[in-house]
């Protein structure tokens, strides 16, 4: 099944991890990953924000790059899927916009005409692979490890443009994966809260402060690690987990894995080739838990 | 139809909450609020029976002890905000058999609010700060004269509708989370008020507000992560005011805030690389000049080097990147 | 604890703080006392829109005639006047304030029809314009610095040699009492529509400024007038707005007719609220309702109509019966609504008892007489809000200090302490208010009858007896609502005492009072108010006080 890939910019940067082994499992998962190397960042909401027409050109651009290849729209961070999806969703309901839009990037050769759909990973291997799908490429059951869910605000809010009026089960994709792939869900109040990273860089302490406060709640409730399908929750739940917990005055040492990364150890891959040796906080404690080393 | 309810109690007897352990920095709001028991009742009602008939039900007729406000029962008086399954809602809007989760529906007073009793929270924290950013019109002058109005368009009065709208039931507060780890921030509903008052067109202060909003504690610190808008009742979408108020804030020139910078860099990232640059990002935000700040993020940088994440030190721009620098041109407005 | 202030305002709605804010503005030490918070208070749920004959084809001779016809010539029409010549004014001034009203075209303010107005002259905020009165009101009381007592309960007024020198309070955070002393007080406490059931009104309209003046003195006048709203939602009787008329939505009966033309066929939908109940109300017993409702339509009003100038009451149908009133019309019924009569007082808010006034609902000046316009309510509120607010400075400055009532604190304490301490009897307040209301819906409502009445008296000095032995069932200090409801059953007892004896007297038709053996207006005989006043803290004496006739002889009623 082919899609337009967009990994975003952090699985090109800070989170290599996650590009690794996002391309890794779609094989597994037989998704052929035609990836929109043209298409400029979503803007992460800041540029939304400040410069409303700004955004929809660029959203717009990469949603007519999608729509030329014929394909959906895949992405693998939170973040990336709710810009994306709330400038799609107002692009095709306001015609001003839309036509505004096209106006700007008609003088780089495109034009969006709305039909492009924006799907996470999470929700592809819910709606587009099938669950039957994922459970026969496992290879490795991941019993004994009890994850708790982050999905990311982007993922899970504004309600209206993620279709979650449409398909409330979106809300529940992470448990029901997590269960399938043997482990044990853990049910916390932050799962569905903010890492903080929005403000991350001018409100910092309280951002970490954030943050961390939902990995301990998820630790008290008995996790060994977070999986979260959000490359900019990672970096503030894993690279700065050593400061959240400095600011907090409290240990910490959760890890936190990428959704593909999870899913690449439960297809038989190993640690290290989904690069779970180069995380912040160590996986070791973890994967040990499943009798793998890193 | 029956119905199980879970109430949290709590009876303090002429003494407030206990506030934070002394000492602890950025506490949980579960951790600041006291220990409460849950008690379960059940009732008979209608199927589309809501949260607020089931509760009202129970104190009439099965424990007169059980506090809650209401008063209008129709979402208008905003009295009855509370948390329900662990989200705020107003209990008059909420149906017992959407919010039925395995069995039961738990009700509560939000943990990041002082409790007086039961589901009675203490919104001191909550008028204080709708207070706070003077919510009241100063008058444009010349004011006209006692027999004739201001004349303004319909549609700038318009445009306030969603803000007026407001019933102050607190929801938006209570799910906040940059206010669960940061009391001082204004919070979202008085930033919607700070924005209805900003952007009236007979208000003549708006420029000394925009600049009051965007100190430490308003508009730059909106962690952008929705609840508000999420839990409003009544489609006030706070964050969207404080979004607006950001652009004004922005456009009126009180542009030396973190925040301002952080949009910068972002902007001037994407127009030259098409992509985000993460190492410059984080210094770009805290500006050059703030060393102290600056050396505060030098750990986790380190860290970063040590995990082997560090992002390449020379940023690689994407393919085609003369497209996105065009579309600034054109519409980039002050990211040009 | 006991507090002093030149003022004490009793309920923070429209009337209560435009009262405060006018006293602060005289220079007095003004303070409000209410039992929620100001933007909880029921002002709020006036939806449609305020009066004034402000644009220049309008007059306020013709606002007053339309008000007098309205209230069936009750109303006394010096005050009529008073209020639609100082309508334009007080409207401006909350635009001035910040009130974002309806624009029309020339940016000036614009207008929407509504009941029993001969031209358009209702001002409104989409449909929640008590709601942006009472917001913008409070934002003021804000800025001026008002002190506000909330959530303390008054149990009691201090009266000292017959003039009204403050009240006892319930601080209901600590469970503590206290004594506020003030040269004069204002009691703007709202309406009783918990005496009914159904009703549109909150659980807090409990009659409390009512019963708290009828005891200490003050008379109450035209008592019987208690409005029947014609759209309340089917069940919770919750308000449908006047305005979906205004904006042009039918009223239906099963055989899918426009019913009003056989009853006001001039100005069909939009005719007086108590002529479009009976009508209902009519059709409905006649069989042609449905499921005990008529139906308001408004599909042909168009989505955009609905959405942008009736938005919550669509909410409002979609959230509490799952209907799309886009798409299907939705099922009302009449309603008990508002309380036309009240605690009588003059033009300047005075009550015959010195240091007392009143405003808003609680009050009959009277300016709406036997049958309140839409739209009207909220304007008697900021009016007279205003012109007591500045009557009390007034009498403040003009007078001295009080002393004492430590003697009614320590009677209000005992008082509180025995109801607390009373075994359960098997009679809960709740259950006990919901007899009582069933009861007044039935007897006392739409028709009345002699012998309805009279059985109506009988049941309700039962009740009273009962609820002499009613147990409190929450015993604690910290915000006991159960020992409040207890109050408030006993202000409701006593306003349910009045309408009644009242009604019983009102031997005609008129306005909202239906006699069935009378079913006849009589001028000649009944061109009167009603006056009750309580003797001894228990009688109640009546006596009559003629309408105050200024241009506009009674002539016959028809839409």
């Amino acid at each position: 099944m082919k899609v337009a890939f967009y990994p975003g910019c952090v699985s090109k940067g800070a989170c290599p991890e996650l590009y690794v082994s996002a391309t890794l499992i779609a094989k597994n998962l037989g998704l052929e990953l035609e990836e929109l190397t043209q298409a400029p960042c979503t803007g992460a909401g800041v540029l939304s924000e400040q410069n409303p027409d700004l955004a929809d050109a660029l959203n717009g651009l990469t949603l007519a790059m999608a729509e030329a290849e014929g394909a959906d729209l895949m992405t693998i961070c939170s973040t990336c899927q709710g810009v994306l999806s709330s400038h799609n969703f107002h692009l095709t309901r306001e015609k001003e916009r839309l036509d505004r839009a096209n106006a700007t990037i008609a003088d780089q050769g495109f034009r969006y005409t709305g039909t492009t759909k924006v799907k996470h990973l999470l929700w592809m291997l819910f709606e587009d692979i099938g669950i039957d799908r994922v459970a026969s490429a496992i290879k490795r059951k991941l019993t004994g490890l009890k994850i708790a869910p982050f999905y990311g605000c982007y993922i899970l809010r504004p309600v209206e443009s993620l279709g979650l009026k449409e398909r409330p089960e979106r809300k529940g994709y992470l448990e029901r994966l997590i269960a399938l792939l043997g482990a044990e869900p853990v049910e916390y109040r932050g799962s569905t809260k903010c890492c903080g990273f929005p403000m991350a860089t001018f409100n910092r302490e309280k951002a970490l402060a954030m943050g961390g406060n939902h990995i301990i709640e998820a630790k008290e409730k008995g996790a060994d690690l977070l999986v979260t399908p959000c490359p900019l929750c990672h970096l503030n739940l894993d690279a700065q987990q050593p400061d959240a917990a400095r600011v907090l005055k409290k240990e910490i040492d959760v890890p936190i894995f990428h959704l593909p990364q999870l899913l690449g150890l439960a297809f038989g891959y190993e640690p290290e080739q989904l690069r779970l040796n180069h995380h912040v906080v160590p996986t070791k404690g973890a994967l040990e838990k499943v009798e793998l080393k890193v | 139809m029956e119905f199980t309810i879970e109430v949290g109690r709590y009876n303090p007897e002429g003494t407030y909450a206990d506030s934070a352990k002394p000492g602890q920095p950025y506490p949980a709001p579960w951790d600041r609020s006291p220990a409460r028991r849950y008690q379960t009742y059940t009732v008979d009602l209608p199927e589309h029976a809501v949260v607020l008939d089931a509760l009202i039900a129970i104190r009439e007729y099965q424990d007169q002890t059980v506090a809650v406000r209401c008063a209008c029962r129709s979402a208008i008086c905003g009295s009855c905000a509370m948390w329900i399954n662990g989200h705020a809602h107003l209990a008059c809007k909420s149906k017992l058999a959407e919010f039925t989760k395995d069995g039961k529906t738990r009700v509560e007073s939000p943990p990041s609010m002082p409790i007086i009793r039961d589901l009675v929270c203490d919104m001191k924290p909550f008028w204080d700060k709708h207070l706070a950013v003077r919510p009241w019109l100063e008058n444009k002058q010349p004011i006209p004269p006692p027999n004739e109005e201001y004349r303004v368009a319909n549609a700038s009065m318009e445009e306030l509708i969603q803000e007026v709208s407001c019933i102050s039931c607190g929801a938006c507060l209570m799910d906040c989370e940059s206010f669960a780890v940061n009391q001082d921030f204004l919070g979202p509903q008085a930033l919607a008020q700070a924005y209805r008052y900003a952007a009236d067109p007979r208000d003549a202060k708006t420029e000394e507000r925009l600049g009051e909003y965007s100190q430490s504690g308003g508009i730059w610190d909106c962690t952008h992560c929705y609840e508000c808008v999420t839990q409003c009742p009544k489609g006030v979408a706070p964050l969207e005011q404080i979004l607006k108020l950001r652009r004004m804030a922005v456009d009126a020139g009180f542009t030396h805030n973190p925040g301002t910078r952080h949009a910068d860099a972002f902007a001037e990232s994407v127009r030259e690389s098409g992509r985000l640059n993460e190492l410059t990002l984080m210094p770009k935000s805290i500006g050059f000049f703030n060393i102290i700040e600056q050396l505060k993020t030098l750990p986790s940088a380190f860290n970063l080097v040590r995990a082997g994440k560090l992002p390449p030190l020379i940023h690689k721009k994407i393919p085609g990147v003369n497209r996105i620098k065009a579309i600034f041109e054109r519409v980039g407005g002050r990211f040009k | 604890m006991t507090y002093d202030h030149d003022v004490l305002v009793l309920g923070a709605g429209l009337a209560g703080m435009r009262a405060a804010l006018e006293a602060a503005r005289q220079g007095a030490d003004a303070a409000i006392v209410t039992k929620v918070h100001p933007i909880r208070s029921h002002s709020s749920a006036a939806q449609g829109g305020i009066n004034a004959a402000i644009s220049e084809t309008d007059s306020w001779e013709s606002h007053a005639f339309d008000t007098v016809k309205g209230s069936d010539y009750l109303a006394d029409q010096d005050a009529v006047e008073v209020m639609c010549q100082e309508a334009p004014g007080d409207i401006i001034e909350f635009e001035h304030m910040g009130v974002i009203f309806y624009r029309g075209p020339d940016g000036r303010l614009g207008t929407r029809a509504f009941g029993g107005a001969s031209q358009a002259r209702t001002y409104f905020v989409g449909d929640i314009t008590g709601q942006a009165l009472l917001v913008t009101l409070y934002d003021q009381i804000l800025k001026a610095g008002v002190k506000v007592y909330e959530e303390w309960f008054a149990t009691s007024l201090y009266v000292e040699n017959g003039a009204c020198r403050g009240l006892v309070a319930l601080e209901m955070i600590t469970g503590e009492l206290h004594l506020l002393r003030s040269k004069a007080v204002v009691v703007a406490s709202g309406g009783l529509g918990r005496l009914y059931e159904p009703s549109t009104n909150a659980l807090i309209c409990t009659g409390d400024g009512y019963s708290l003046a009828y005891r200490a003195g003050a008379p109450l006048m035209d008592m019987e007038m208690v409005q029947y709203h014609p759209t309340t939602l089917a069940g919770s009787g919750f308000l449908m707005t006047e305005a979906a008329r205004g904006e042009g939505a039918y009223l239906l009966n099963s055989e899918g007719e426009r019913f009003m033309k056989n009853y006001a066929p001039n100005k069909m939908e939009l005719a007086a609220r108590d002529v479009t109940s009976r009508a209902e109300a009519t059709e409905i017993k006649e069989g042609r309702g449905i499921n005990g409702n008529v139906l308001l339509d408004l599909r042909h009003l168009g989505p955009d109509v609905i959405l942008k100038k009736l938005p919550q009451i669509h909410e409002m149908a979609l959230d509490y019966l799952g209907i799309d009133m886009i798409k299907e019309p939705v099922p009302v019924r009449p309603g008990m609504h508002y309380q036309m009569g009240g605690i009588k007082t003059d033009v300047e808010g005075a009550t015959a008892m010195p240091g007392l006034y009143a405003a808003g609902e609680v009050a009959c000046v009277s300016v709406h007489g036997g049958n309140r316009l839409g739209a009207n309510s909220l304007l008697d509120t900021i009016v007279f809000g205003r012109r007591s607010g500045k009557a009390a400075a007034a009498f403040a400055k003009a007078n001295s200090a009080p002393g004492g009532g430590e003697e009614l604190l320590r009677s209000e304490q005992a008082r509180l302490q025995e109801l607390l301490a009373r075994p359960y009897t098997g009679d809960t307040p709740a259950g006990l208010r919901l007899e009582l209301a069933t009861m007044m819906d039935d007897k006392v409502g739409l028709y009345r009858t002699d012998a309805g009445l009279h059985e109506a008296l009988d049941k309700l000095q039962g009740f009273k007896k009962r609820y002499e032995k009613i147990a409190v069932g929450d015993k604690g200090r910290v915000f006991n609502q159960a020992l409040t409801f207890a109050l408030e059953l006993g202000f409701l007892l006593d306003c349910g005492d009045a309408i009644i004896r009242s009604a019983i007297e009102r031997k005609e038709s008129r306005g909202a009072h239906t006699h069935v053996e009378h079913p006849e207006r009589n001028d000649e005989a009944w061109l009167k108010h009603t006056v009750l006043t309580c003797v001894d803290g228990e009688q109640a004496e009546i006596s009559f006080v003629p309408v105050t006739i200024t241009r506009w002889k009674p002539e016959v009623r028809t839409y």
